[in-house]
């Protein structure tokens, strides 16, 4: 191809295939940049919001076979809508004042939960090779050749004709129209909007009903491209769609169409010309193969690290935010010693139940979901280091423990060496790698710092995983990426129980460590760094330095955690158990627990392991109502809604960062110190 | 006399407006110096170069005859410069006692991360003995547990010039201690200023908009007009100077 024709003409090509692509990214990245500039919100749920969409026309059109106008007025001028009428009004309109941070875990949250929320309304499950049909008539079958060397069919023609239609009418809602004007000024300020007579909720109200029905259409529009509808390809577009909107710096709507155009032509010409230089270069081969699909997260990661104004960008600032009451704060509480007393106790007689129930009664498989448990709660412990303790949100935490697995992996299978000692090193590897990350993305700060990380994740997922020496190439899909079980002298782990143990072990003693950091130098550095930066900087602290520390140990520990997962399950399950979307849940459980705490980790790491068998499969209610045969006819429930429970209360992370269960933990703290007090004024 | 802070020829532009043009301030050891002048005048941004939270287009910082143009703002507190801020910024979810004990820790450097990790990074008895000690000075011992979403904006105030003191400055920069202050607690913290820096003997460089704290204060006046220096000399002169009076007091006046 490339000999038989010139070089321009080839890159003609190359343009025109990136066009249609291009338009896609561009309408998610437009409407990603309308929320944005509607109501501040860094929305990654607007890929959820574009699934709802595209699953109901599909439902509507395909399964109910209503004609197309018909699905598509349903799905994306009356659903879409009304989602964002609901969201608005259900939870955005009451976190207008909070921080970008927890306005961007309540999205990830809700881009976890949507999606499983409509599919068990709808009682829609998607079918794999049963494509959805483009909303123009024979979309896919009819082709022009404007130029004589690509051809474009119908859906192309449409998305790139919806595209270009949708910023027009953008940018003349925007700059025509008093209505623009109002919601532009809602942002900045809802409550100087109002005294200048505009009803804020209204504007804010109209806003998100036109970026979700935005949402609709990209959704039903590019339904087309993909083999069946899945949650988590769309979530994939909206971060290939932050990189484009993030060259207009998520507020210039033509720089949002010109970077999702641009990003199309880019990743086009690059395939076209790659494949020519790696039959001449050899050593780009492993590149070419593995480089394209991640492009969009290369192009991301570069855009927010080598673009300085990223980073400057601030938050806007409500003059009037001091009208709202302060969030809570998370006061020292002083506990009634009586009290602090009767909760230790009651939690080592927690445990101690526990442990002999596991330890005596348990079967292979509860014993093995308690080891999981376990482990489980040891890597989220790393969540409590870098959210908890540095106040950052990190997306790539699953990448860190992956780390750990596949360094195991390396190490036994290639050196026979002890997976123990391959576990320190993977930690090891793990911290460097953190430590190395941390140095491009700490300058960001904030939402950019996540999606930065974010970015990393999916980078790891496309390119790093694929590479022999990490996660085992080709061979590894035939063979696995198997772990032994450690041995150390007489003690061998094969045995469940004895790696139970050896999980627990390792599980106190990071506990121990983390806690030693929290009360130490490291720990109040970062509480300083996290209440005040200026602050921190005027009595000597370096925020750099202290932020890398916190990134390294935090790696170190995910590293450790993702050793001993993959030695307890004798094999990585990179898919399975450390994909991007999976850490994406993983701060999603930890965030709406309790990210402050080493006991709000446990929990979270028995809540992600165990919920599901003990709760959702009427285990315990059976346990407690003595026989499995009694138990209402709906268990057991899908595992489903341990998505939306815990997407749900990911929401509650803006008003109690805290975590609901510290929160409840401290209210009722509160109410037994007043009882207690009481008592004693009394006596 | 030597200057524990001297700054010569600062010029800062931003969008072609000269916030700053070709001003030189110096403080001397144990000297209490003033910084007037009416609103947009450049006293913020002179401040901030100071502290190495702006960088000015040209101008040399030295403090204790060391450039410290280049350095970072933290980098500067270490070398000895102490700071306050007008819109108070303490470290939430702390408490009073926790935030000295930071500053004490990072004055002393020892806080080396393998400490931490075989528990040794709990704050030692001395540290606790120095910060009660400054507490005590500043007269707020009994609010040393207390958190500081709880206290008052003056006591707020305090807290700051105590994590400040701990932190062992040559020269103190106050932002505006007054702003939010009534009369009253104005006058109260200029008597708690005045003994500490008795006490301690460090040099301070007063940002003020209250004319009447300034006066009390300081005994030299630097005043900016439009980011150019207008005067200088002591305080009383200064704020006798008819100059002085048109550019500042008139404003205030009509405000």
């Amino acid at each position: 191809m490339i000999l038989a024709s010139g070089f321009f003409e080839d890159l003609f090509r190359g343009v025109l295939q990136g066009t249609p692509p291009g338009a896609v990214y561009a309408l998610i990245a437009l409407g990603f940049v309308l929320t944005y500039k509607t109501s501040g919100v860094f929305n990654l749920a607007f890929g959820a919001q574009a699934y709802i969409s595209a699953a109901m026309y599909f439902k509507v059109h395909s399964v109910w076979g209503w004609p197309k106008w018909a699905a598509l007025l349903v799905s994306v001028f009356v659903l879409a809508p009304l989602v964002g009428l609901v969201l608005e009004r259900a939870i955005f309109r009451h976190l207008r004042t909070a921080s970008a941070v927890s306005k961007l875990v309540v999205t990830i949250g809700l881009s976890v939960a949507l999606p499983e929320i409509f599919n068990w309304a709808a009682r829609f499950s998607a079918v794999a090779g049963r494509q959805i049909t483009g909303i123009v008539p024979d979309g896919a079958g009819v082709y022009y050749d404007p130029f004589g060397i690509y051809r474009f069919n119908r859906d192309e023609l449409a998305m790139m004709a919806v595209a270009l239609a949708g910023t027009l009418l953008l940018a003349a809602l925007f700059r025509f129209t008093m209505m623009g004007l109002s919601m532009r000024a809602v942002v900045e300020s809802p409550r100087m909007t109002e005294l200048s007579g505009v009803n804020a909720n209204r504007v804010s109200a109209f806003a998100w009903a036109l970026s979700s029905t935005f949402a609709g259409m990209a959704g039903v529009l590019i339904a087309p491209r993909f083999n069946s509808l899945s949650s988590g390809d769309y979530f994939t577009l909206v971060i290939i769609a932050v990189a484009a909107a993030a060259t207009g710096l998520l507020i210039s709507l033509p720089r949002a169409l010109l970077g999702g155009l641009g990003l199309g032509w880019f990743i086009a010409v690059f395939n076209t010309f790659l494949p020519g230089l790696a039959d001449d270069h050899t050593w780009l081969r492993p590149f070419q193969e593995n480089l394209t699909p991640s492009l969009p997260f290369v192009v991301l990661f570069a855009i927010l690290v080598l673009w300085r104004a990223v980073g400057r960008q601030r938050e806007a600032s409500d003059p009037l935010a001091g009208v709202d009451p302060p969030p809570p704060a998370l006061a020292a509480l002083e506990r009634h010693p009586k009290l602090t007393m009767f909760t230790r106790l009651f939690g080592v007689f927690f445990v101690t139940v526990v442990g002999l129930v596991v330890w005596f009664r348990a079967d292979v498989l509860w014993m093995s979901l308690v080891t999981k448990a376990v482990i489980i709660a040891l890597i989220y412990l790393s969540v409590t280091v870098i959210t908890g303790m540095g106040g950052q949100i990190s997306l790539c935490q699953g990448t860190f423990a992956a780390i750990g697995g596949f360094t195991v992996f390396q190490m036994a299978d290639r050196f026979n060496m002890s997976v123990l000692a391959a576990a320190l090193i993977g930690a090891a590897l793990a911290a460097v790698v953190g430590a190395l990350l941390s140095l491009p993305v700490l300058r960001l700060g904030g939402v950019w710092l996540a999606i930065a990380t974010l970015a990393f994740a999916f980078f790891f997922d496309a390119v790093m995983v694929k590479f022999s020496w990490v996660g085992g190439g080709s061979t590894a899909l035939l063979t696995g990426t198997q772990v032994p079980r450690p041995l150390i002298g007489p003690i061998d782990f094969a045995s469940d129980r004895a790696f139970l143990v050896l999980a627990v072990v390792a599980l106190v003693v990071v506990s121990v460590v983390v806690i030693q950091l929290r009360e130490g130098t490291i720990g109040r550095t970062l509480a300083a760094l996290r209440g005040s930066e200026v602050a921190a900087a005027s009595i000597g602290i370096s925020a750099a330095r202290a932020r890398i520390v916190a990134f390294a140990v935090s790696a170190a520990i995910a590293g450790l955690g993702g050793a001993l997962l993959a030695m307890h399950q004798q094999n990585v399950n990179y898919a399975l158990n450390f994909a991007p979307i999976v850490a994406l849940f993983w701060l999603v459980v930890v965030v709406a627990l309790g990210s402050r705490t080493v006991e709000g980790a446990i929990q979270a790491g028995a809540a992600f392991a165990l919920f599901e068998p003990l709760i959702l499969q009427g285990e315990l209610l059976g346990w407690i109502v003595r026989g499995e045969e009694r138990l209402p006819e709906f268990f057991p429930l899908s595992g489903n809604w341990r998505l939306i429970l815990f997407g749900l209360m990911a929401m509650q992370f803006a008003r109690h960062p805290e975590g609901l269960v510290e929160h409840g933990k401290r209210r009722s703290a509160t109410r037994i110190n007043g009882w207690l007090e009481a008592r004693e004024a009394r006596a | 006399m030597t200057r524990v802070l001297e700054a010569s020829g600062m010029s800062v532009a931003f969008a072609g407006i000269r916030a700053l043009d070709n001003v030189s301030v110096s403080v001397a050891a144990a000297e209490r110096v003033g910084l007037i002048g009416p609103n947009g005048a450049g006293k913020t941004t002179l401040f901030n170069c100071l502290l190495g939270i702006l960088r000015p287009d040209a101008g040399r910082v030295l403090l204790n005859s060391v450039d410290v143009g280049g350095w970072p703002a933290h980098r500067r507190a270490r070398a000895g410069m102490g700071r306050t801020f007008q819109r108070v910024e303490l470290f939430a979810d702390t408490t009073v006692r926790e935030h000295l004990l930071i500053a004490e820790r990072i004055r002393n450097g020892t806080g080396a991360f393998w400490k931490d990790l075989i528990g040794r990074g709990r704050p030692t008895p001395d540290e606790v003995a120095a910060c009660d000690e400054v507490l005590e000075l500043l007269g707020i011992a009994e609010l040393a547990a207390k958190p500081v979403e709880s206290l008052s904006l003056g006591q707020s105030r305090l807290v700051e010039v105590g994590r400040a003191l701990m932190t062992g400055p040559q020269v103190l920069l106050l932002d505006e201690p007054s702003s939010g202050l009534d009369r009253d607690e104005t006058r109260a913290l200029a008597t708690t200023l005045r003994s500490v820096q008795d006490t301690r003997g460090y040099a301070v460089l007063l940002v003020e908009h209250d004319v009447s704290l300034v006066a009390d204060f300081t005994e030299r006046t630097y005043v900016l007009d439009s980011g150019v220096l207008i005067a200088e000399g002591s305080t009383a002169d200064v704020l006798a100077d008819p100059a002085v009076r048109r550019a500042y007091l008139g404003s205030f006046e009509v405000t």
